[in-house]
């Protein structure tokens, strides 16, 4: 069984005139960092909030593998703010986990904002820490919204390999507008394409690549095209 | 902020003193419609002592109505904050309710309850009670999406931690509303008391006004002002603090 089958999804926000997803059908294939790309506006976060739950389609069924939850974070997401950000990651860290924050606030650079409040945070920073709370929860599909937006390239590169470095068994689906980005870390690519076209998912295979592997970038280049042929 | 209160009530109270001696000497008014400066002096030295301790008692019956109605708006309010049957029922019941001045029902009040302590309370906290409900339920059924989020997906979003994300948020509004309703509380006893009471300014108000002696009127009405913006800087004051120590400090 696949670890996300969307089959015949229908949707259209109430008082819409268009219908956004009629009769859509993909999946993803296995556990891994995928991605969901496409130009905005074309139904990215609609599609996000459906595999998630928070909303639910006119039809059509979305199923997952496994016991864990699928999670969807977006990067507009804050943390309160009467106390620090180290206390509130304190707390929300599951019993056992304790090791593996640590681990992820050295790694995503963090170490030097435990202490402060969450509203004296850069963007990037703020982004970085939502998305490390999110990482240590339970999860079988993680989907991270423009969750590196505003960080800089070499910091999202790391934490990217990171991630996958950390949770090879699980499964993520990363929300970003850089291509280069998407076909270099990315194993599968769901395009997301306009209305008139058929199908609205096209499935293209990155590079997937990892910390210690060669990048081959013949194969980088060919993904990245055919990405945006597809859009 | 509170001297700030203190400079807005002194300019506000001048200006309409002020108005009303330019309006004497324009119309050639008598002492005994609008009196002269000199007898509003004579007048305040003689009175302020009585009408300082009957403004203290008004305002003890205000402050105790105040608080009382804080405690129930909050409760109803996180009560009626879902999008629930109950919670709606609710919200319909505040907004009507709230529509019908509390005043008006005041003679039934004074009737069956007697002309004391509790009917003044009674109506001091009604008054108050129901802009603070509305305030309350349209803060706390406002979902915070940005922060609720996490909480929810990962199953830790109690109604506790609900609240208290949204009191936060809103932490602002809260304490100007409940600084606002101080005044509230203070013109509903005054009127619960001008209308039957037996004690308060609002009471000696009364008396004054048999009299027709615009004199106390204007000295009850400085002295009531006065209070009323000492106890609202004290308001902000403690609404700032509790958001420093809330906030550590930060904006």
């Amino acid at each position: 069984m696949s670890l996300l089958s969307c089959s015949d999804i229908r949707f259209q926000y109430p008082g819409a005139e268009n219908v956004l997803f009629d009769g859509l059908t993909f999946s993803i294939a296995r556990p891994g960092f995928h991605a969901l790309f496409g130009p905005s506006g074309i139904g990215k976060t609609t599609l996000a909030k459906i595999i998630s739950g928070d909303i639910g389609p006119l039809s059509g069924q979305v199923e997952a593998t496994g016991e864990a939850p699928c999670l969807y974070t977006y990067n507009r997401e804050r943390l309160p703010g009467w106390s620090s950000v180290g206390r509130h990651i304190e707390k929300s860290t599951p019993m056992g986990r304790e090791s593996l924050r640590d681990d992820l606030i050295r790694q995503f650079g963090l170490s030097s904002l435990m202490g402060m409040r969450f509203s004296t945070l850069s963007m990037g920073q703020c982004n970085r820490v939502n998305l490390l709370r999110y990482l240590l929860q339970d999860f079988g599909l993680l989907i991270m919204d423009e969750s590196l937006a505003n960080v800089d390239e070499a910091t999202r590169q790391t934490i990217l390999y990171k991630i996958k470095a950390t949770f090879p068994a699980s499964g993520f689906l990363y929300i970003s507008h850089n291509v280069v980005e998407v076909a270099r870390f990315c194993d599968q690519i769901l395009v997301c394409r306009g209305v008139k076209k058929s199908p609205r998912i096209k499935c293209i295979e990155g590079q997937d690549h990892k910390k210690d592997q060669p990048l081959d970038e013949k194969r980088l280049e060919a993904s990245m095209l055919e990405i945006m042929n597809a859009a | 902020m509170l001297p700030r209160r203190i400079y807005q009530f002194l300019i506000i109270y001048v200006l309409g003193i002020g108005l009303l001696f330019v309006i004497k000497l324009v119309l050639n008014l008598s002492d005994y419609v609008i009196p002269g400066p000199l007898s509003v002096w004579h007048t305040g030295r003689e009175e302020w002592y009585r009408y300082a301790a009957d403004v203290m008692d008004t305002f003890g019956v205000a402050v105790v109505g105040q608080v009382i109605s804080i405690f129930m708006a909050v409760a109803v309010g996180v009560a009626g904050r879902k999008a629930t049957w109950f919670g709606s029922f609710i919200k319909v019941a505040a907004y009507n309710v709230q529509a019908y001045p509390i005043v008006a029902i005041a003679p039934i009040l004074f009737i069956l309850l007697g002309d004391g302590f509790v009917t003044r309370l009674f109506i001091a906290a009604m008054i108050c009670y129901f802009p603070l409900l509305l305030s309350v339920i349209g803060i706390m059924s406002e979902p915070v999406s940005d922060i609720e989020h996490f909480y929810r997906v990962t199953g830790r979003l109690r109604w506790q931690l609900e609240i208290k994300i949204r009191a936060f948020e809103n932490l602002y509004k809260l304490t100007t509303v409940i600084s606002g309703s101080a005044t509230l509380a203070m013109a509903g006893t005054i009127v619960a008391e001008f209308i039957a009471a037996n004690a308060g300014i609002g009471y000696s108000i009364r008396i004054a006004l048999y009299q027709s002696d615009l004199s106390k009127i204007l000295v009850a009405l400085f002295v009531i002002g006065i209070t009323l913006s000492i106890y609202q800087g004290f308001l902000e004051v403690l609404g700032k603090g509790v958001k420093k120590a809330w906030t550590g400090g930060g904006s």
